[in-house]
Formats: C-alpha cells, sequence, structure tokens
C-alpha cells in the first residue's frame, strides 16, 4: 500500500496508472500541462476555461480530450489534498514520485507547487464558511435642522448601512447613532482590531 | 402651532380651582406627552382634582397641551417671551405659576423630542468577539482570527406602539475590520473638520 502524505483513502488503481502515464508527456508538453492546472487551481471558477485549454492541448497533441480530462481528474486529487493538509513541497514531490512519476517531473511540479502555494492557500482561507458577512459599509452624516416638536435644532447625526451577505442574497442593515455612541463603536472596533492584531 | 383660541384660554384659567400649585404641576406634566390630551384616564384624574366636567378636564389638557409644545417648538426661554401669549385679562399669578411650570420643564421637554424624533432604528448596544479559526473543510490547520460582532437595534416608532428590537449578528475577517476602521476613521476626520468651522 502506497503510503502518501496528501490522503489517507486507497486511491482506485487508474489513479497511479494516470499518474505515470503522465511520464510519457515530453518536457514541453508536462509544462504546458501543469500550467494549464495551476491556472485552474488559482481560478477556481473558471471550469470552462480549463476545460477548453485540456481539449486544446488535446488537439495541438493529438491525443482525444476524453481521457485527458479523466487523467486530469485523478492529478487534481493530489494538489487539493495537499492544500487541504498543508503539505510542503517535498512532501508534495514525494508523493508524486511514490505514484511512479519521474524525478524530472515531480521536481518541476512540486517547484511550481513551491510558488503558488501562498495564494492558494489565501484562497483557501477565503473560501472558509463566514457566517453573515460584513460586506459592505456605507455612511452619511448629516444635520438635523429641525423637526414636528423643535424648530430649530442643530444636532449631528450618523447613518451607517451595512451590507450582510446570507447565503446567497445580502441583506442591508440601516442604523443610526449619535456622536457618542459613533465614538464608542470605533474605541470598541480598535480593540477588536487590536486583538486580532495579537494573533498575527 | 397656532395660537391658542380664547376658548382654549379660558379652559386654562380651570386651573385656578386646582387645590395646590403642586396639583396645578402634576396636571401640566402629565399633559404634554403626544396623546395625553385624548387619553379618558388622565382627563378623569384632572376633572376629579379640580371639581369640573370630564369634557372641561380635556379642553384644559388640549390647551395646555398646545400652549407648552409651541414654547418647546419656538425654542422660547424667558418669561418674557411666554408671558405675552397671553391675553390681558388672563389671572395674572396663573399666568406666572404656568410660565414658571413650563420654563422649568422645557430643557427636559426638549431633549425628549431631540431623542425620539424620527429617526433610523438606532444602535443601542454593541457586543464583539474575536475567535481563531483553527480548521474548515478546505484547510484541516489553519490559524485564522475572525471577528462576531451583535449590534443591538431599536426602532421607537413616534406615532404609537412600543419599540421593537432587533439584533444583527455578523462576521467580519481581518481585512474587512481594518476597512471599516478606516472608514471609521475618514468619518471622525470630517466630524473634527465639521466642528472646527
Amino acid at each position: 500500500m502506497l503510503q502518501l502524505h496528501f490522503t489517507n483513502d486507497t486511491l482506485p488503481d487508474n489513479v497511479s496508472t494516470d499518474f505515470q502515464n503522465l511520464n510519457k508527456l515530453s518536457e514541453q508538453q508536462f509544462v504546458r500541462l501543469t500550467e494549464i492546472l495551476y491556472q485552474f487551481l488559482l481560478e477556481p471558477k473558471e471550469s470552462e476555461r480549463f476545460l477548453r485549454q485540456l481539449t486544446e492541448f488535446a488537439g495541438e497533441n493529438g491525443m482525444s480530450a476524453g481521457p485527458l480530462r479523466a487523467l486530469m481528474k485523478s492529478v487534481l486529487l493530489l494538489p487539493h489534498g495537499a492544500l487541504k493538509r498543508n503539505l510542503t513541497a517535498e512532501q508534495v514531490k514525494a508523493d508524486l514520485l511514490s505514484l511512479g512519476l519521474n524525478e524530472d517531473k515531480a521536481r518541476h511540479f512540486s517547484d511550481q507547487w513551491r510558488i503558488h502555494y501562498p495564494v492558494l492557500s489565501r484562497l483557501a482561507v477565503g473560501q472558509t464558511l463566514m457566517v453573515n458577512q460584513l460586506v459592505d459599509m456605507e455612511w452619511k452624516f448629516g444635520v438635523t435642522v429641525g423637526t414636528s416638536e423643535l424648530q430649530k435644532t442643530g444636532n449631528i447625526f450618523l447613518q451607517l448601512k451595512l451590507v450582510i451577505r446570507k447565503g446567497n442574497t445580502t441583506e442591508n442593515v440601516y442604523m443610526e447613532l449619535t456622536l457618542p455612541q459613533f465614538y464608542n463603536f470605533l474605541h470598541e472596533m480598535e480593540r477588536a482590531k487590536a486583538s486580532m492584531d495579537c494573533f498575527s | 402651532m397656532a395660537f391658542l383660541t380664547e376658548d382654549q384660554f379660558t379652559a386654562l384659567q380651570l386651573l385656578l380651582k386646582a387645590p395646590s400649585k403642586d396639583a396645578v404641576r402634576q396636571i401640566c406634566t402629565e399633559s404634554y406627552p403626544a396623546g395625553a390630551s385624548k387619553s379618558q384616564s388622565i382627563a378623569e384624574k384632572t376633572a376629579n382634582a379640580l371639581s369640573v366636567s370630564n369634557s372641561e378636564a380635556m379642553q384644559l389638557l388640549t390647551a395646555f397641551h398646545m400652549l407648552s409644545h409651541h414654547v418647546v417648538y419656538q425654542n422660547l426661554t424667558s418669561p418674557e417671551q411666554i408671558l405675552p401669549i397671553f391675553p390681558e385679562s388672563f389671572h395674572s399669578n396663573l399666568k406666572n405659576l404656568i410660565t414658571k411650570i413650563i420654563l422649568e420643564n422645557s430643557v427636559t421637554w426638549r431633549n425628549e423630542a431631540l431623542s425620539s424624533q424620527i429617526s433610523l432604528p438606532k444602535l443601542v448596544d454593541l457586543e464583539w468577539r474575536v475567535d481563531m479559526k483553527t480548521a474548515s473543510d478546505s484547510l484541516s490547520r489553519m490559524a485564522v482570527p475572525t471577528c462576531l460582532l451583535q449590534m443591538k437595534l431599536q426602532d421607537t416608532p413616534c406615532i404609537s406602539g412600543g419599540p421593537s428590537e432587533s439584533t444583527v449578528t455578523m462576521e467580519l475577517s481581518k481585512e474587512t475590520l481594518d476597512t471599516m476602521i478606516d472608514g471609521l476613521g475618514r468619518i471622525r476626520d470630517q466630524l473634527s473638520a465639521v466642528a472646527r468651522k
């Protein structure tokens, strides 16, 4: 049984075969394919572009698109698992070698991993669950000139609109603060920030 | 606000029947809030205190309500500004007493008006908490601080009904919090610029 860093599950046989099939590619082809793969990892929403690039690659290199796509599906398992487990480039290279990829290609892939890892992990953090995330804040402040009870006043008011993401939709929350409340709010937020800064 | 009619000044003079100055004071302060002049229970209390009919009490309450609101609206702050409102024939001592009572309360009434004016829901309470995310389905090990903020908002309708409270809880990442503090800092700078002028 293969001891791999990126997963504890038993991999289906075809995954190992797929990685070994990568050895058949020339250096240039492997570099291009790796580039396409990392582009997709860095922009996971661009799945159509990813498939299109694979189809083009297949056409240019005399391969069929279907098997190539299946192969890439297997290959993707490694970076996904590696990201989840915060693997280093050395560990990624070790896994590739265990799966049967040759030395040069394994080194290239893990070098790319080292280069792109900071951005990929930031992306993963960004995808982490957030409850009622605050996405935007708008404000206006002004002076109340008069009301039905008081002909002339000169009160300063501050109005805030907070936009909160709830699932797929956003909700607007409107509120009004007096000046003392505003200063208190700012003070509390600075305290929260100081607390957060302790941890980073 | 229109000045009071003659009938209303006549109704005000019913206060002469009050047993004491404190009784007058109490009737006046009770009649200030919106809706007081239409309240049956206050009218009855007043009618009993002055030994007059309910409808006369109602007239008195309405008259005083209009007078006191007029003073607050125009922000009249000295006796010289208030006394001329009364007609020549108005009982002199009562006139002085009413003026004194209104002036005693006008600051309080003015502040109440300011705090209960039309506005968006007011922020009444704020709580925050900083958490550390240590794992998720996309990363089995992480150390990402995050801030949870809970705001309590109260919406007080001006016209009728009780206040309604709502709570909104939200999560802020470090970047969001930094941006928010930037924005609040800009508000503070603009406020000081305005205050300086």
